[in-house]
């Protein structure tokens, strides 16, 4: 069983942006259901409080999502934590993800800074990514926002004169 | 900031260290916010009344200053 940091707390890990809330979100990768028993056993070893989807642990609290909603076909980002490795979101779904909240089903001024940071960081070259992935997600039927991906990030290339490999298709 | 100070990046493939991670802590932060404010954290969400209660009437901890990164 893996469990991968999801939303949030995956852009925080990726961007120090001082934008999580004290809520970790999590998701399963490699199983299509994770038992309620097994995750009450193991919340319990962690002296967890709570369940059957969230817990207090450790002074703040997790939720487990349910399984993982990814489109790119890149690897998870692997940070080595001082007890082991945390697997944090694909940066290329994070970003599609962020530009849609943005804009849909409101502008949402959170959403875009918090995209903005992200996409600081993929142009500087702090978090590589596989930009003909971001190209084919935001053009997946389940985003159709690739216009607005390329909007943001000349956006931010502008503001830290860059230059940004997204161009209109 | 500048190419000579730019701490490692976090990999597509493989993993970042700790220590390296820990090193570009500052940086990261620095570097968004010359593009949006330096802390954007939601000012409510449905989770606020679970979350208020946890952090003294805050959503969360405070965010360590960037001197402090």
């Amino acid at each position: 069983m893996q469990l991968v940091v999801v939303g949030g707390s995956a852009i925080e890990i990726l961007t120090e942006g001082a934008y999580a809330s004290g809520d970790l979100d999590l998701c399963h990768v490699n199983d299509a259901t994770l038992p309620v028993r097994q995750r009450q056993e193991i919340m319990g070893l962690l002296g967890a409080k709570g369940g059957p989807r969230n817990w207090e642990v450790a002074g703040m609290f997790v939720d487990v999502l349910g399984p993982v909603e990814s489109f790119a076909r890149t690897p998870y980002r692997r940070v080595q934590g001082p007890y082991g490795e945390v697997l944090v979101m694909k940066v290329e779904d994070l970003l599609v993800e962020r530009v849609l909240v943005s804009v849909y089903p409101g502008k949402n001024s959170v959403a875009l800074d918090c995209a903005k940071k992200l996409a600081a960081m993929i142009l500087d070259g702090s978090i590589p990514v596989d930009w003909n992935e971001i190209r084919r997600v935001a053009n997946l039927p389940d985003y159709r926002n690739f216009p607005d991906c390329v909007k943001l990030v000349k956006k931010v290339a502008d503001e830290l004169n860059l230059q940004t490999p997204l161009h209109p298709a | 900031m500048n190419s000579t100070s730019k701490p490692p990046c976090i990999p597509l493939d493989g993993a970042i260290s700790y220590e390296d991670w820990l090193k570009g802590r500052r940086y990261r932060r620095e570097l968004g916010s010359r593009v949006a404010p330096e802390i954007i954290r939601r000012p409510r969400s449905s989770s606020d009344r679970r979350l208020k209660k946890l952090f003294h009437g805050e959503r969360g901890l405070p965010f360590t200053p960037k001197e402090k990164l």
